[in-house]
C-alpha cells in the first residue's frame, strides 16, 4: 500500500541549493528604472522624467534622459497606484481625478521578476467629483473619497492596471474630509457631522466605522476624535486622532479596533494627522506637532517614540528598500535620515534653501520621494528636480524642469528583460 | 575609612561583575519559528540568549515583523532561520536590521522535495493564501531531516563561538539520540496500523517530508481559490479523493482556521480526529511545547484516529 502510494505522490527529489541562480544567465539583462511624475504648482500639467542609473563620470547633466508632458484640469496630488503600473493624480480644488499608466510593469516569476517598460500615457477616463481628496490603495481597491460628494469612489486595482476605469460608488452618511478603506474583506469609512447652523464651528468628525459596500454601518463606531490620516503596514490599518492613534486589523469574527493613546511623556496638545506605514517591518511613522514626528508600534509598548526636529517638517517618506529608515526634510532646508528602530536622527544634510512652513499649507515647498537608493526632491523655487544619494545624503543630479515643480510620484524598480 | 572599605567591597564586586559578565555573555541566537527555537535552545542550552520571532501557534507564512524583531536582529551574534522560501519576511527584515550576523540556513544539505504546484495553501480568516515556492519547506517533518539542522546549528554556534564549541557539540549529539530514539518510536506506531488505514486529510499540505518518511499518506484541498466558485469545485475534488482512497480521519492544525476543514469534514462524512502541529509548536501548556513532543503528539493522535476501528 505505502509503496503505490508513494508512487503516486510523485515527488521529485533535488538538492537545495542548486535553485535557480543560473537559469537566466544568458540571455536577460538587468534594469533599474524610476520614473518620476511630477505636478506643477500653478500650470495643469504633469511631468515624466526617466531616471536612469547614474552616470558618475558625467555628473552635473541636467537633463532627463526622456520626458513627456500630460495636461490636466488642475494642480495634482499624485501617487503610484496598482502596484506602480498606474499614477493617479486627484485635483481637489478642479474637482477631477486623471490616470496615467506609467509605463512600467513587473512580472513576478519568484525567484525575478521581469520588467516591461513603454511610454506612459493618459487615461481617457476622467473622474469628476466634488472635491475628491484622499486617495487610499490597499487591498487589491484603489479608493477615492469625494470630501463635498457624501461617498467614495472604489477602483478595482487590477482592472486599472490595464487602464480600465470600473467605479462603484460607497455612499457616506454626511459629506466631509475623510477617506474610505478596504481592510481584508471589509470597507471602513470615516464618519463625517451633519453641516453646522450658520456661524457655528463644525463639530470634529467622530471616528471609523465598517460599513457594507452600500454604505450600511457594521456594527458600532470606533471612536477618533477628528480622524485624519491613514496608513497600512502589516496586519494594521492606523489613523491619527485627539486621543491617539486609531488601529483596526482584519481579525477572524471581523474588524478589531485598539486606541493607542499618546502617552504622558509625548509633547501635550498636538496630534497625528498625516501617517506612513512601513513595508517589511510592522510600524508607523506619523507627524506629531509642527516639528515632531512619531514612530507608532501597533503591536508592542511602548507604542509611541517620539522624535524631535531641529526646525518645522516640510515633508517626510519612509524607504521601502530600507524599512528601518525614513527621511524628513526642515524648513531650514535640511533633509534628515531617521532610524525606525532607534526613533532618532543618524544624518543630516543642507540639500536645499530654506522654505519656511509660516503661511498656507499648501505653498510652493518640495516634496520628497524615494527611488531606490534616491531621494527625489522637487524644489520649486529653484525649479529643479535634485536627486540626493541616501545614503551620503549629497546631491549626485539635478533635472530642471520648466515652471514650479512640486507634487511627485514614483514608479518603477528593477527587474530582467529577455 | 567606612568609606574607603564600602569602596573596596563595592568597587570589586563591580570588578568581578563586569569580568564575569565578559564572560558569560551568551551567544544571541533569533531563530525565525519556534521550532528550530526548540533545535537551537536544545544545542544552545545556558550559553545562548534566545528569541524565536514567530512564537507558538503562529504562521510563519504571514507572519509580519515587528520593530522589536529587527532590534534583536541587529544585535544578534547567529540568526537561524529554515531557508526554502518558507520566512518570506526575512530577507526585508535582515536589510532594515542592518545585522550583521551569521545567517544560517539550517535546510541546507538536506534533501528536499518540490512543490508540485509551485507553492502550497494556508488557509487564515477563512481565507486562502498561497505561499508560493520552488521548494517544499516543511522539512522538519521528518525526523532524520531534524537531525540534519541540528547539525547546522551546532555548525553555526561554533562558528560564532569557538570556546563554547565542545558544549554545542556534546549536546547536539545528545539531542540526536534523541532524535533517533523518536524516529524508531513513529516507525513502530505506523507499523502497527492496518495496511489499508494510512490516508488522513489535512488543510495545509505540511505533511509531504513526513509522509516519505514515515508512509502515512496525507489529502489535502489544492488550488482552493478566495473566489467561491473554485473553492466550491476543488473542496468536491476533494471529497472524491477522500472517498477514492478511504482516508479515515481528518484533523485540524494549529496554525489554521478549522472552518474549511469542518466544512470538508462535514461534506465527506467524518469528524475531526484532533489537531496536529505542523509549522509551530503549542505553547508550554499545550501537548506539543517541544519538537520531540510535536511529532509524538502528532503520530500519536494519526495513529490513534486510523486504529480507531
Ligand atoms: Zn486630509
Ligand atoms: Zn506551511
Amino acid at each position: 500500500m505505502y509503496r503505490q502510494l508513494a508512487g503516486a505522490t510523485a515527488m521529485a527529489m533535488v538538492l537545495a541549493g542548486t535553485a535557480f541562480a543560473q537559469e537566466h544567465d544568458h540571455d536577460h539583462e538587468d534594469v533599474t528604472l524610476y520614473r518620476v511624475f511630477v505636478g506643477d504648482h500653478a500650470a495643469p500639467r504633469v511631468t515624466v522624467v526617466d531616471l536612469e542609473a547614474h552616470d558618475h563620470e558625467e555628473e552635473g547633466h541636467d537633463h532627463a534622459d526622456e520626458s513627456w508632458t500630460f495636461e490636466t484640469t488642475g494642480q495634482v496630488k499624485l501617487f503610484g497606484v496598482a502596484g506602480g503600473a498606474v499614477v493617479a493624480a486627484v485635483q481637489s480644488d478642479d474637482d477631477a481625478v486623471h490616470f496615467f499608466t506609467s509605463g512600467i510593469s513587473f512580472h513576478d516569476h519568484g525567484d525575478h521578476a521581469d520588467i516591461e517598460v513603454s511610454d506612459p500615457a493618459a487615461i481617457n477616463t476622467v473622474l469628476t467629483g466634488p472635491r475628491p481628496f484622499h486617495l487610499v490603495d490597499h487591498g487589491g481597491s484603489v479608493i477615492i473619497n469625494y470630501d463635498q460628494g457624501g461617498y467614495a469612489e472604489i477602483i478595482d486595482a487590477h482592472h486599472l492596471s490595464h487602464g480600465e476605469v470600473e467605479i462603484t460608488r460607497l455612499p457616506q452618511s454626511e459629506p466631509h474630509h475623510g477617506f474610505v478603506a478596504r481592510l481584508g474583506d471589509h470597507w471602513l469609512t470615516t464618519v463625517g457631522t451633519p453641516a453646522p447652523a450658520e456661524g457655528k464651528e463644525a463639530a470634529p468628525r467622530p471616528g471609523l466605522q465598517e460599513v457594507t459596500i452600500a454604505g450600511e454601518a457594521v456594527g458600532d463606531l470606533a471612536t477618533c476624535t477628528a480622524i485624519h490620516g491613514e496608513a497600512f503596514s502589516g496586519a494594521y490599518l492606523a489613523a491619527g486622532c485627539r486621543e491617539g492613534v486609531l488601529t483596526a486589523t482584519a481579525g477572524a469574527d471581523g474588524v478589531v479596533f485598539d486606541m493607542l493613546e499618546y502617552p504622558a511623556d509625548l509633547p501635550q496638545g498636538v496630534t497625528t494627522g498625516t501617517i506612513l506605514g512601513a513595508t517589511g517591518v510592522q510600524v508607523f511613522l506619523g507627524n506629531y506637532g509642527p516639528n515632531g514626528l512619531v514612530v507608532i508600534d501597533p503591536a508592542d509598548a511602548p507604542h509611541f517614540r517620539y522624535i524631535e526636529l531641529p526646525f518645522r517638517r516640510v515633508d517626510f517618506v519612509l524607504d521601502p528598500a530600507n524599512p528601518a529608515h525614513g527621511y524628513v526634510l526642515t524648513e531650514d532646508g535640511s533633509l534628515h535620515r531617521l532610524n525606525l528602530l532607534q526613533a532618532a536622527i543618524t544624518g543630516s544634510a543642507k540639500v536645499t534653501e530654506p522654505y519656511s512652513m509660516d503661511g498656507h499649507w499648501n505653498d510652493p515647498r518640495p516634496r520628497i520621494a524615494m527611488a531606490g537608493d534616491d531621494i527625489l526632491m522637487t524644489d520649486p523655487d529653484a525649479g529643479l528636480l535634485r536627486v540626493i544619494s541616501a545614503e551620503t545624503l549629497e546631491e549626485e543630479d539635478t533635472i530642471a524642469l520648466e515652471g514650479t515643480p512640486y507634487n511627485l510620484a514614483v514608479v518603477g524598480g528593477s527587474g530582467m528583460t529577455h | 575609612m567606612r568609606d574607603w572599605l564600602q569602596c573596596i567591597a563595592a568597587c570589586s564586586a563591580m570588578t568581578f561583575a563586569s569580568t564575569f559578565a565578559a564572560q558569560a555573555e551568551p551567544l544571541n541566537v533569533v531563530a525565525t519559528f519556534s521550532i528550530i527555537g526548540d533545535f537551537a535552545a536544545e544545542v544552545g542550552g545556558e550559553r545562548i540568549a534566545l528569541k524565536a520571532l514567530v512564537g507558538p501557534d503562529s504562521d510563519s507564512h504571514v507572519y509580519e515583523p515587528r520593530p522589536a524583531d529587527a532590534m534583536a536582529l541587529a544585535q544578534a551574534d547567529v540568526v537561524l532561520t529554515n531557508g526554502l522560501e518558507f520566512e518570506g519576511f526575512m530577507t526585508r527584515l535582515i536589510a532594515s536590521s542592518g545585522t550583521q550576523a551569521e545567517i544560517a540556513t539550517l535546510t541546507d544539505g538536506i534533501e528536499t522535495m518540490e512543490e508540485p504546484g509551485g507553492g502550497h495553501y494556508h488557509y487564515n480568516n477563512g481565507q486562502a493564501i498561497f505561499h508560493a515556492g520552488a521548494h517544499d519547506p516543511h522539512a522538519w517533518q521528518s525526523v532524520a531531516n531534524a537531525k540534519a539542522y541540528v547539525r547546522n546549528i551546532a555548525a553555526a554556534f561554533c562558528a560564532a563561538d569557538a570556546e563554547g564549541c565542545p558544549v554545542y557539540e556534546i549536546n547536539a549529539t545528545r539531542y540526536a539520540d534523541a532524535l533517533d530514539v523518536l524516529d524508531a518510536e513513529i516507525r513502530g506506531l505506523v507499523a502497527t496500523l492496518p495496511g489499508d488505514r494510512r490516508t488522513v486529510v489535512v488543510a495545509h499540505n505540511a505533511f509531504r517530508y513526513f509522509e516519505v518518511a514515515y508512509g502515512i499518506h496525507f489529502l489535502s484541498p489544492q488550488g482552493v481559490s478566495t473566489e467561491s466558485e473554485a473553492a466550491a469545485a476543488d473542496v468536491a475534488g476533494l471529497i472524491r479523493e477522500i472517498r477514492e482512497t478511504g482516508a479515515a480521519a481528518i484533523f485540524a492544525e494549529n496554525i489554521s482556521d478549522t472552518r474549511l476543514l469542518e466544512r470538508i469534514a462535514a461534506e465527506a462524512g467524518l469528524t475531526l480526529a484532533g489537531t496536529l502541529y505542523s509549522d509551530a509548536l503549542s505553547g508550554p501548556e499545550g501537548p506539543a511545547p517541544t519538537y520531540l513532543a510535536m511529532m509524538r503528539h502528532n503520530a500519536g493522535v494519526i495513529a490513534a484516529a486510523l486504529d480507531a476501528i
